[in-house]
């Protein structure tokens, strides 16, 4: 069997469409996932604990299973429910962000816990105000933390997007499959296909670092 | 003659931890112009003192006046701790661990409290903060952040951020303990200029020779009580108290 990259050419338009999808679908689930997560994060760290225990059980659920089986689950399960279908995408940006919300309000809480006990004995000796503290001491704090991680977690939901190929979203994963299986040649598209996820992905991974130690230096926190 | 009023006045103040007593009993007034230097071995209560005095610390039992006017109560049926917000205003307090907000700049460091919990303009704010910020030579810093500078600086802004909110008491607690040998003295002078302008302050240090310079009354704190409270010259040079004198001279040895 000779290896022969040159036929990939013919399908760079279908693979660069799909990039595209899947950029697309990314982003789209990071936005909405960030938000998603914080809001989660505040209720984990609420006082009344009925929604505590909710959130908490939220989180370990989406973190605790597959992301296959929760978007084969609200693709083909949550509809019976709803009584209305979902388009693969609306399926595919809910599960993406369903999931990314319950691994970022992980990041926000560990931001917002990593703040020492002393900021609040200099808060409370200042006489701040329980808002000011939170608006103006704790939150840029933690997210100030939090951006690095963030940042892996939207590396995170790149890679795992792959998985809403499964129901049919023809993102680049699943053109990647579909040319495999016109040309019967495994080798050169999947290798090919990793290739393209991994050059978008190397450099946020290094832009990560490189934040981290930014950040660690200008702020030391 | 107006009568005067002790400025702080402590009654039967009791504090544990869990099963642990740290306080049992501290009866204590202080007077407008007291430099007070709390001492005595690690464990003995002296940064809880400090502590409760700047209200973040509940008590168990006891009751505290400041400026004549009821502070803060413990009540031990209920386990509650009431606290006056509004004379707790009125004391400041500087920490071993500088505790500046590291994603301020200085200057914003220093203007927040005021803007925000005593609804100080901002440009007066700022105002005061550079006029501050010049007094302690640290003009120049004032757009940068805590993580470029010097502990000493660091622990210098923590003081003017005290400052900014003209508070009638100051604490003190250990705050030339983290720094570098050569980084004390320009802590330590900024603490005797405010003695000098006859700031009331409260103080827990490991320096004797510090404590000798800047106190006005020295306490030697062990086991939760006060073993003993003169001046300086007395409870450092010349202790009554067995105790004491065996703190002292274990302290001074190891200084020489």
């Amino acid at each position: 069997m000779t290896i022969d990259f040159s036929f990939l050419a013919r399908y760079q338009d279908a693979l660069l469409m799909g990039l595209g999808m899947t950029l697309r679908l990314t982003l789209i689930a990071f936005a909405l996932g960030i938000v998603w997560g914080f809001v989660l994060a505040l209720l984990r760290n609420s006082s009344i604990a009925p929604v505590r225990w909710i959130a908490a059980v939220y989180v370990e659920f989406f973190r605790g299973t597959p992301v296959l089986i929760q978007i084969f689950w609200i693709f083909y399960c949550m509809p019976i429910f709803l009584g209305t279908d979902l388009s693969n995408f609306t399926a595919a940006v809910l599960c993406l962000t369903l999931y990314g919300g319950a691994i970022m309000s992980e990041t926000f809480r560990a931001g917002m816990k990593s703040i020492g006990r002393e900021q609040y004995d200099a808060c409370h000796a200042l006489g701040l105000s329980p808002w000011t503290r939170a608006t103006r001491i704790v939150l840029p704090q933690a997210t100030l933390r939090s951006v690095p991680v963030l940042l892996s977690n939207g590396i995170g939901i790149f890679k795992e997007s792959s998985l809403v190929s499964a129901i049919g979203m023809m993102e680049l994963m699943f053109i990647g499959t579909t040319i495999s299986n016109r040309t019967g040649r495994p080798v050169e598209v999947f290798t090919a296909v990793a290739l393209i996820y991994f050059v978008v992905a190397f450099p946020l991974t290094r832009l990560v670092t490189w934040l981290e130690k930014r950040i660690l230096k200008r702020f030391a926190i | 003659m107006t009568e005067i009023q002790p400025l702080v006045e402590m009654r039967g103040v009791h504090k544990n931890y869990g099963t642990l007593q740290v306080l049992s009993g501290i009866d204590l007034e202080m007077w407008p112009g007291d430099r007070l230097v709390v001492i005595g071995p690690s464990g003995g209560g002296k940064s809880t003192l400090l502590r409760i005095m700047m209200g973040l610390e509940d008590i168990r039992r006891g009751e505290i006046d400041l400026l004549g006017k009821r502070y803060i109560t413990g009540h031990e049926q209920s386990g509650k701790t009431r606290i006056d917000s509004t004379l707790r205003k009125q004391v400041g307090m500087v920490f071993q661990h500088y505790t500046l907000f590291p994603h301020l700049t200085i200057i914003s460091n220093l203007t927040l409290a005021a803007i925000k919990t005593r609804g100080m303009p901002k440009p007066a704010a700022l105002d005061k903060g550079m006029q501050l910020l010049k007094r302690l030579g640290l003009e120049s810093k004032a757009q940068s952040y805590p993580s470029q500078l010097s502990g000493g600086q660091k622990q210098r802004v923590a003081i003017a951020r005290a400052l900014m909110l003209d508070p009638r008491l100051m604490l003190f607690d250990e705050v030339t303990s983290a720094l570098d040998p050569e980084l004390v003295a320009e802590v330590e002078a900024v603490m005797l200029e405010l003695a000098e302008q006859q700031m009331p302050m409260m103080l827990v240090t490991h320096d004797m020779w510090f404590a000798k310079n800047i106190a006005s009354r020295v306490i030697f704190c062990a086991g939760g009580v006060v073993v003993e409270d003169g001046p300086p010259e007395q409870v450092l040079g010349d202790p009554v108290n067995p105790r004491t004198r065996e703190f002292i001279e274990r302290v001074f040895h190891i200084k020489t």
